[in-house]
């Protein structure tokens, strides 16, 4: 069984390409639509990594992190931030990487391969 | 709690983190959202030539070029005022900026004036982000309303405010900010972290402290915090103390990012609202221009 990735954006069109680049890349996949779906999906998941948006409808990624960093079990899962904001890449301090929308699948991938144990 | 927010803005790329800030609260807040900008100032007393403050332009005022001016408004937040679902209202006014935004503030009274940086801070200027503009500073010196400042992209991504940071440093002013942020605590449900910074900023010049020395400052530090307080907190109990040693301003950052912040309350000292020369504390600016989330300042006329 591959590692699980995933991926919170609520952009459905995002959301889709990221869970089949990842799928075709081996890893197992699972999506939410914004923060308190995400943190569900985590506490169910426990994924190997996430993807992050920053803006979403209600909670922002930023307030998303916070909330999984306070669980045990979630904390130190890595954070890959994808947005298309500019300084995104001070959102979250502890994010181990933080991309710009549109991204380079290779770059991503690399990434991904590099930061999930 | 925020019925009313006023959006003083530049309509440059310098507000549009607070922009984000200010819509995104008056959704969250069902509030009123008022977006004013000054156009500029006259190039004498009740001249009609004006020099643009966006397009550092001479124009000639009339209501034709108000009018675009706000349409030019309306189209930079078009993306913004699409998904606000309260009201707004657009205003244009001539003059100095600073006195344009306190007189709108004195005749139709806000809960909050969200305000961005500076616009003067040019790319290659060495104080680029590192101090905050004059208007902010006599805005929020002079203004009887809490005035919300979001200077960094990084401090506009939160989208409501949950978790409070207030720094005090024991003074009549920490304590009305504090006050405050009881107020809004008990209002929105908000976690408060108060905090505060043993300045040990002289360490490094030659100042004589051991370690010991450090930790009973601390210890006391922490006491008084417990006695000035907590008492106030009644039935608030989702709260957090900390002290920590180090240079103040930048202590409250590294605080705030700790926690995950999505707020820093302070209050500033000043008590000539109108003087030119009368500068916010340092502290309080380092922290405006450097933290990653939005400050709220406070001075002395909010709570009369």
């Amino acid at each position: 069984m591959g590692k699980k990735i995933l991926v919170i954006d609520d952009d459905p069109a995002v959301v889709e390409y990221l869970t089949t680049l990842f799928e075709d890349n081996g890893y197992a996949t699972c999506s939410a639509r914004d923060a308190s779906e995400g943190l569900e999906v985590a506490r169910r998941e426990q994924p190997d990594l996430i993807t992050l948006d920053l803006e979403m409808p209600g909670e922002w990624g930023p307030r998303f992190y916070r909330k999984m960093s306070e669980e045990k079990t979630l904390k130190n899962t890595p954070v890959i931030v994808i947005s298309g904001l500019s300084g995104h890449k001070y959102a979250i301090n502890k994010a181990v990487a933080s991309i710009s929308k549109p991204f380079d699948r290779d770059e991503l991938l690399r990434i991904v391969q590099e930061n999930i144990v | 709690m925020f019925k009313k927010i006023l959006f003083a803005t530049s309509a440059t790329g310098a507000c549009d983190h607070a922009a984000r800030v200010a819509f995104a609260m008056a959704g969250r807040f069902s509030a009123q959202l008022d977006i004013f900008h000054v156009i500029g100032l006259p190039t004498r007393a009740y001249s009609q030539v004006v020099i643009d403050a966006k397009t550092r332009e001479r124009v000639e005022i009339d209501e034709e070029y108000c009018d675009w001016v706000k349409e030019e408004l309306r189209v930079y937040y078009e993306q913004l005022l699409e998904k606000l679902a309260g009201n707004h209202t657009m205003e244009v006014a001539v003059g100095e900026t600073h006195r344009e935004i306190l007189r709108k503030v004195r005749n139709d009274p806000p809960d909050l004036i969200v305000m961005g940086g500076s616009t003067r801070h040019v790319e290659d200027s060495a104080f680029r982000n590192v101090v905050t503009g004059s208007t902010f500073q006599r805005v929020a010196k002079a203004a009887p309303r809490p005035v919300l400042v979001i200077t960094r992209p990084a401090a506009s991504f939160w989208g409501g405010f949950s978790r409070i940071v207030v720094g005090t440093d024991f003074s009549e002013g920490a304590d009305m900010a504090v006050e405050y942020a009881l107020h809004l605590a008990r209002t929105t449900g908000c976690e408060i972290c108060l905090f505060h910074a043993v300045d040990i900023s002289g360490l490094p010049l030659g100042q004589f402290l051991t370690q010991d020395d450090i930790e009973d400052r601390l210890r006391v530090a922490r006491k008084r915090i417990r006695s000035r307080y907590v008492p106030q907190f009644g039935d608030i109990r989702n709260y957090t103390v900390d002290v920590w040693e180090g240079i103040p301003g930048l202590e409250i950052v590294k605080y705030a990012r700790e926690k995950q912040a999505d707020l820093i309350i302070m209050a500033h000292h000043a008590r000539r609202a109108e003087s030119g020369e009368d500068r916010m504390g340092s502290v309080m600016e380092q922290v405006i221009v450097r933290a990653g989330c939005p400050v709220l300042s406070l001075n002395r006329t909010v709570f009369k």
